[in-house]
């Protein structure tokens, strides 16, 4: 081993020699690009030179809008943002590791050399010598797994560049106005608005919205990022444990509906002052109560078919 | 020595008689012939003895064996042909230089001069046999190695015997050709015809029990045959026999560790070769697929478990409860372990049942005991059982407990055993016994009195709990009551 | 007063308290009976045994506690867990369950009743909801009357959302733990009305045993301190509210308080105090000056503590919150970072069918209960609607925390059905009056106040009114209804009631129909969904009989019987509980995912190919390897779809060697044919699934009946394991992992040599075992 790292050293002089007026140009791609070295196929093959003592991170993608590659664009600025996070580091360090860019319509034969199919994707090319040599020689993949934010991708790719990528996530200053200044309206229309504050019946609306889009499986659509609708416009989700956003306002409604309805029986129903009215008040909340119900039932009887049971529909 | 013990123990069945000296000019056997059926885990042999009689009033036939078989031996009975009753044989030492023992027969009734009687002797052989090859292949075949010895042993002349080795299929691979025995015999010492090997026959063999002769002749014969059934071994047999008066009811429950005898599995288990057999059904001779015993008439709610829970696979036949003893009917079980128990596999179960006391209990009027039977276990066929313990639980109370054993036990205890609801626990009496075969099915009776006072002592102290139960909760109620006071109380407030 | 029907005239008010308290207590035993009985379903159709994973262990640790008494158990170091690592039992469990059972057994075991532990643990369960049943009596009772509380018991006895957690079988911390909860809860308000020290002692009391019993004690920390909050910002500071709290936390304090869980609670302590001496002041000060010095002191101190908290959380003072509790919180957090739980099914977000199956018609009584809190907002109101609210949030994450809503549904939807009885079941009629409502509305700022959240239900109102066949009589009417009944609070100057029988009997049959519904609901519920213990599966023959699918316990016996003591079993994390409890072998990894590496490392040798995996399983000296295949039966809860996430953790773990996707087709497939991808098909856990499955469909095409893909004729073959067992249904799949070669060769060249002898031999099979043995 010892006598490997002596041969490495031995083969250092060499390496610049071979590849330094590469490396410079590299360099200078990347102050100019500010970070970012935007590829064609020969800038590729120096980038990826089997004798480099460099390495470097490469974005394959497609930006061109004939493309339609949307994660393309949701991914360029963070992409961006790491790479300039990058160019903050002492150039000692800095000059070891590349972040580059290749768009389909610039090299599409590299896109073929690798057979890429799909972007976009990020490669890591470890430096082959050099003090940074690492043995692998494959490219390793980014899994996208952790979507596609800058904080995760600099986490990951500081495990291949000489030094952790000093990435810091902006502050989000529109959020904190927009607190700040919502704070400050509460605190100036408190005078106006505390009787309403104050009276049990707002939060009595508050509590009962909550607990019925919770009950509704809104949680479910947020978690899972589940789409509003079907991609063929249906907007009831087949499978038993799973569902549209859409749903979630159905159900809630429904559940709504009948809990108004109980509501209404017990505790307005009461106090009508005529009897006529009362009862057909009262024949009218019980359909409504039984008909709302059964239109409940059949709306799960499609969610889990072996359901046995149903009502008036 | 154990073994010794245990088959000698065996032998002296009943009380011993007075052993009246038998001197090797009384007898000659004008014929022996030796039938040996080669089993997995059990040989049965039987060696007939046409004797006469040379002096008078001879009553005390010797019997020789070679020490090794009776090591082997866990059974043993003689029996004059054609009778039922068997003999009285008790030991009667080692004959000096000859490895081997004496019983002693008494017969009867004392034979006159040239008088003649065809005597009968059956043993039961255990781990007789072995596997040979060690190590059998998912879907090889199986083959043992019997070993026994060539000559009869007898202290009197023998003018003619000979040797039957029977296997169940004719495929014998290999079998000894003796040598040295042209003092005997012309033709071939040793001729096959189809699952039979047979030695002899041999005439005019000396007086064979001493040193001379047996250095001489005497020589091991070994035959390697093919056996087309699993070789079971039951390494341990724990049965637990549960008598209740109340509910009429005798609960045996039977835990057992099973051992597939044969040559081990080679390789690996592949289920889909297993399946492939079972679908062609040309299964490996010697993997154990499924048990049938043979339970009881009239049993009710049996289970099958073992350490993990019930087993689903398994089929009950049950047979009507019939009163008179010798009913010959059975509810047939058949146990589909979890797993087919390949060569070298274990298997460990629990198999239990309830029985109409009636079956197998009686109450004797003018002694006022009750006397139940308890067999002593319940066959697997063709299994031998190497280590059995019974332990017959009595009802709570029972007093003046007796019992008699169809044969004698490595150990018995008398103990105490507390279960449901029990005050001053239940007398037990647990039995010890090895090597037990199919032969030994056979019942143990037990017979005890229980008081009336005992029989009303349960009632009484369901009763207490009961009562004590009740009192819990008319407190509860009360109890309950204040909390509603409170309620009211704090309703007000 | 006129009445709608006949009422006794001769009955003493005695005997009329009597029988109602001897028919509740009837009501009482007969829902006892119906809520242990629906949980039996279990037992009869297979038979007593342990349900699931967890309780395995939970049964297994009983077993030690009950054979060697506490003191053994409670420094029980278990060596055949985490092998090599081992397991510290005692102090990393919830021993409240175990240690109840014991209770149970030795206390029987005293009067000679030698049940078995076994039977004890499986219907510990079904035993404690009979508890849980009577708690939340009490704890309705004290909301609105016995005769609610009598509903809310008999909802919760038979509600699948809690069955599904206690059925016969299902010995897990659940079964005792909401009992406990509901308990705590009643003590609490109990405290909290009588302002006794006692109720609040006996609430921190069961509060203890539930830290013992369960890890989502966490939620009674922080439920109590929250309602004494709100009560506070609600200005309902009183000497009850102090007394209670404080009795409460002054035993909860013992505990170690620097976890984040404890914090709030601490917190609250700390703000009573002050209020308690600002109550004092207010002796010297008006009562307006003292609202705004209340509330901005308040203010002010929440202020400060939740900076402080946050300053010494981050300074580490405080341990953080847990990962679980965090995931609660950023719903984004486990997937990201903690995979393992992200992977537990039970850990899934919950879709609304959920709701509806565990809950069917409560789930829309509830939110009419919490209304009806909201007219009498007495201090334990306050408590349900806090809870409400909350409990839905959990629940709508994790669908394992449907069980702390179940409860609180419960009691409102209770409240909300015997209020709807009353009303309609109360025989006085009121006499007609022709008062306009307007009139009725006191102040207008209480107008306003109401009017406005109300347009909502107005909305609705006009709607449904329309839909009904009467005009917009009805309408302004019932507008006129809602403002007065809402404004009305309180004072019952009007008459109320309902006139004639008719419309009674139609909404009391209506009511009667939705309760019978919601029993052959449960009863459907519970006998389909919740009741099939996963040990054991049940299909039924083509004669209609069942027919019992034995595999996990034919292979695990097979463990248990042929092989040596302390041969080690790898096997994905979920078994671990299993072979340990019935193979009893030593495991790598069971359910306690408490190492992630060592669950990683797991990941990685069943992810990678056999070359990269040998060494692993060697290193960790692994005898067996334990998979489970679902493909032959069409049993889809196997390893080759639960393999993504052995692939996702081994990833965390080594990034740069196991990649997600590369398990994918270059299409984004998750394909096991031969369209799979090779690192896909070169994986153990691929190989030991199919390895010979072709074979056994002869020459028609083998099919995976779980994913429906066709096998590849050409099976993958194994150079390092050997096929050991493999159950019945080929559900449970065995391999032996070889010794290395007696001749140094490695495996494979050693394999190939006599695959090549192979050819020349009649018995093959037998032939290429003889390296191993």
């Amino acid at each position: 081993m010892k006598l490997f790292a002596f041969l490495s050293f031995l083969a250092l002089p060499l390496a610049f020699a071979a590849s330094s007026d590469g490396k410079e140009k590299l360099t200078s791609l990347a102050a100019s690009g500010n970070g970012v070295i935007k590829l064609n196929d020969e800038i590729f093959d120096l980038l990826t030179a089997p004798s480099r003592d460099w390495s470097a991170s490469i974005q394959f993608t497609a930006l061109d809008k004939r493309r339609r590659c949307a994660p393309c664009k949701e991914f360029e600025p963070s992409w961006n943002a790491v790479a300039k996070a990058w160019t903050t580091v002492p150039a000692a360090q800095r000059d070891h590791h590349f972040f580059a860019t290749l768009d389909f319509d610039d090299a599409p034969g590299v896109f073929q050399k690798l057979n890429l199919a799909s972007a976009p994707v990020v490669w890591v090319y470890g430096a082959a010598r050099g003090p940074y040599q690492t043995g692998k020689t494959q490219p390793l993949k980014y899994d996208f797994s952790n979507g596609f934010e800058a904080g995760p991708l600099a986490l990951h790719l500081s495990n291949h560049t000489p030094v952790p990528i000093p990435y810091k996530a902006p502050i989000d200053w529109a959020r904190w106005m927009t607190v700040i200044s919502g704070l400050l309206g509460f605190a100036l229309t408190i005078r106006f608005i505390a009787p309403v504050l104050q009276s049990r019946w707002t939060w009595a609306i508050i509590t009962i919205c909550t607990s019925l889009t919770m009950t509704g499986g809104y949680m479910f659509t947020r978690i899972r990022g589940a789409p509003y609708t079907g991609a063929d416009g249906s907007w009831i989700a087949g499978g038993y444990q799973n569902q549209f956003g859409q749903e979630v306002q159905v159900v809630a409604l429904i559940y709504g509906t009948l809990a108004f309805s109980v509501v209404m029986l017990t505790m307005i129903v009461p106090y009508q002052s005529s009897p006529a009215r009362q009862r057909l008040q009262i024949y009218l909340w019980s359909g409504v109560l039984m008909l709302v119900f059964s239109v409940l039932v059949t709306l799960f009887r499609v969610k889990n078919r072996g359901y046995p049971f149903r009502l008036l529909l | 020595m154990l073994r010794l013990w245990n088959a000698i123990a065996c032998v002296l069945l009943s009380a011993a008689v007075p052993a009246l000296s038998a001197s090797s000019q009384s007898f000659e056997n004008s014929a022996i012939v030796r039938t040996v059926d080669l089993g997995g885990s059990l040989v049965h042999v039987t060696t007939t003895f046409a004797v006469k009689a040379l002096e008078a009033d001879a009553s005390v036939y010797t019997i020789t064996l070679p020490e090794d078989e009776i090591f082997n031996t866990s059974w043993l009975e003689v029996k004059v042909k054609g009778k039922q009753q068997p003999l009285t044989v008790t030991y009667s030492g080692a004959p000096a230089g000859s490895n081997s023992h004496n019983l002693d027969v008494s017969l009867e009734t004392p034979l006159e001069v040239g008088g003649t009687i065809n005597l009968v002797l059956e043993t039961v052989q255990t781990h007789a046999t072995w596997p040979w090859p060690q190590q059998a292949g998912q879907n090889d075949d199986q083959s043992l190695k019997y070993q026994t010895s060539l000559f009869v042993l007898s202290p009197y002349k023998t003018n003619v015997q000979r040797t039957k080795l029977k296997s169940s299929s004719p495929r014998i691979l290999s079998y000894t050709t003796p040598e040295k025995v042209d003092d005997f015999t012309l033709e071939s010492p040793v001729t096959k015809s189809g699952a039979t090997v047979t030695y002899g026959p041999y005439n005019n063999v000396p007086s064979s029990t001493n040193k001379a002769f047996i250095e001489k002749y005497q020589q091991h014969i070994v035959l390697h045959y093919v056996y087309e059934y699993p070789v079971i071994e039951v390494l341990d047999l724990k049965r637990t026999a549960e008598i209740s008066h109340w509910g009429a009811n005798l609960n045996i429950q039977d835990d057992i560790v099973l051992h597939n005898a044969g040559p081990k599995l080679k390789g690996h288990f592949s289920r889909l070769e297993h399946q492939t057999q079972s679908f062609y059904n040309r299964g490996g001779s010697h993997l154990i697929p499924r048990l049938t015993v043979h339970l009881p008439a009239g049993i009710r709610n049996a289970y099958y478990y073992d350490l993990n829970g019930n087993v689903s696979t398994s089929h009950l036949r049950v047979a009507p409860s019939v009163r008179n003893q010798k009913n010959t009917q059975h509810s047939v079980m058949e146990l589909q372990p979890r797993y087919p128990i390949m060569g070298g596999w274990n298997y460990s179960y629990t198999l239990g049942w309830d029985a109409p006391l009636g079956d197998s209990a009686s109450y004797d009027a003018k002694t006022g005991k009750y006397i139940v039977s308890v067999p002593v276990m319940t066959e697997i066929p063709g299994s031998v059982v190497d280590r059995a313990e019974i332990q017959i639980i009595l009802p709570e109370g029972a007093t003046d407990v007796d019992y008699v054993a169809p044969f004698p036990s490595l150990s018995n205890e008398l103990s105490t055993h507390v279960t449901y609801l029990d005050t001053l626990g239940r007398p037990s009496i647990t039995f010890k016994y090895k090597n037990l075969t199919n032969k030994h099915t056979k019942p143990i009776y037990v017979s005890y009195r229980v008081p009336l006072s005992v029989h009303l002592r349960k009632p009484m102290a369901v009763a207490t709990v009961l009562l004590s139960l009740f009192t819990f909760a008319m407190v509860a109620r009360r109890v309950d009551l204040t909390i509603h006071k409170t309620k009211t109380v704090s309703k007000k407030m | 007063m006129p009445t709608a029907y006949p009422l006794p005239t001769n009955v003493s008010p005695a005997t009329v308290a009597n029988t109602a308290s001897l028919l509740r207590i009837v009501a009482f035993g007969l829902i006892s009976a119906a809520a242990i009985a629906s949980r039996l379903f279990a037992v009869i159709n297979f038979e007593s045994i342990i349900h699931e994973f967890d309780p395995w262990f939970n049964y297994r640790a009983t077993r030690v506690l009950a054979a060697k008494g506490f003191y053994e158990f409670w420094n029980w170091f278990d060596p055949t867990a985490w092998y090599p690592l081992g397991r510290v039992v005692g102090g990393t469990i919830y021993p409240g369950l175990m240690a109840t059972s014991g209770v149970i057994y030795n206390f029987l075991h005293y009067f000679n009743l030698p049940v078995d532990i076994r039977n004890i643990c499986v219907l510990l369960a079904p035993g404690f909801s009979a508890l849980t049943a009577w708690a939340t009596y009490m704890f309705t009772a004290e909301l609105k009357d016995p005769s609610a509380g009598l509903l809310a018991a008999a909802f919760i006895g038979i509600v699948p959302g809690y069955i599904s957690r206690s059925v016969a079988g299902s010995y897990d911390n659940e079964a005792i733990a909401i009992f406990l909860l509901m308990f705590t809860f009643y003590c609490w308000i109990k405290a909290l009305k009588l302002g006794s020290a006692f109720f609040g002692t006996l609430a921190a009391v069961f509060y203890f045993y539930m830290v013992a019993a369960w890890g989502g004690y966490a939620f009674i920390t922080n439920m109590i301190p929250v309602h004494a909050l709100v009560l506070l910002l609600m200005g309902r500071f009183s000497g009850r509210l102090y007394v209670a709290y404080s009795s409460w936390f002054r035993f909860v304090g013992f505990q170690p308080v620097r976890t984040s869980e404890h914090m709030g609670a601490l917190g609250v302590f700390g703000l009573l105090q002050i209020v308690a001496f600002a109550s004092l002041v207010r002796s010297h000060v008006s009562s307006k000056q003292f609202q705004n010095l209340l509330a901005i002191s308040v203010v002010t101190m929440g202020v400060l503590g939740a900076g402080a908290f946050v300053v010494m959380t981050y300074k580490g003072w405080i341990a953080p919150w847990t990962g679980r509790f965090y995931s609660l919180w950023d719903t984004g957090y486990a997937k990201k970072y903690i995979p393992i739980i992200a992977s537990v099914s039970e850990h899934q977000p919950t879709a609304w069918p959920s709701f509806f199956m565990d809950l069917q018609m409560l789930i829309f009584l509830f939110p009419a209960g919490v209304v009806m809190c909201f007219r009498d907002l007495r201090d334990e109101h306050v408590f349900v609607i806090i809870y409400a609210v909350v409990a839905s949030y959990f629940a709508g994450v994790m669908v394992r925390l449907m069980l702390t809503l179940t409860p609180v549904v419960c009691v409102s939807a209770a409240v909300a059905f015997s209020t709807l009885l009353d009303t309609y079941i109360d025989p006085t009629e009121p006499e007609a009056t022709t008062t306009e409502a307007p009139t009725a509305a006191p102040t207008t700022t209480t107008t306003t106040a109401t009017a406005t959240p109300d347009s909502k239900k107005i909305k609705k109102a006009v709607a449904a009114a329309q839909a009904g066949n009467s005009a917009s009589s009805i309408a302004s009417s019932t507008f006129n209804d809602i403002v007065s009944a809402t404004t009305r609070k309180g004072k019952s100057s009007k008459s109320k009631g309902i006139w004639g029988a008719d419309a009674r009997l139609a909404v009391l049959l209506n009511a009667i129909g939705m309760l019978a519904f919601f029993v052959f609901h449960c009863t459907w519920v519970t006998s389909n969904a919740y009741s099939s213990p996963s040990v054991v599966l049940a299909s039924t023959n083509s004669d209609g009989s069942q027919h019992i699918i034995d595999d996990y316990r034919e292979a695990y016996y097979w463990l248990r019987q042929n092989t040596p003591q302390d041969a080690v079993v790898m096997s994905w994390w979920d078994y671990g509980y299993q072979i340990a409890g019935m193979a009893d072998r030593p495991t790598l990894v069971d359910n306690n995912t408490w190492n992630n590496t060592h669950i990683a490392t797991v990941g990685k040798a069943m992810s990678s190919p056999e070359e990269i995996a040998y060494p692993i399983l060697r290193k960790h000296d692994v005898d067996y390897v334990l998979i489970i295949f679902g493909g032959l039966l069409g049993y889809s809860g196997d390893d080759i779809n639960k393999f993504l996430w052995m692939v996702r953790i081994a990833q965390g773990v080594w990034p740069d060697e196991i990649q997600e996707p590369n398990y994918f087709t270059p299409t984004g497939e998750y394909r096991v044919d031969d369209r799979a991808s090779d690192a896909m098909k070169n994986s153990l856990m691929y190989k030991m699934s199919y390895y010979r499955f072709a074979e056994l469909y002869g020459n028609q095409n083998a099919v995976d009946r779980v994913r429906n893909q066709a096998i590849p004729k050409v099976g993958p073959t194994l150079d390092y394991l050997d096929e050991a067992f493999t159950s019945e249904n080929w559900i449970v799949r065995i391999y032996q992992v070889r010794k290395e070669d007696p001749l140094g060769r490695d495996l494979k060249s050693a394999n190939a040599f006599e695959q090549g002898k192979k050819k020349k031999r009649s018995k093959p099979v037998s032939k290429r075992r003889v390296i191993v043995n």
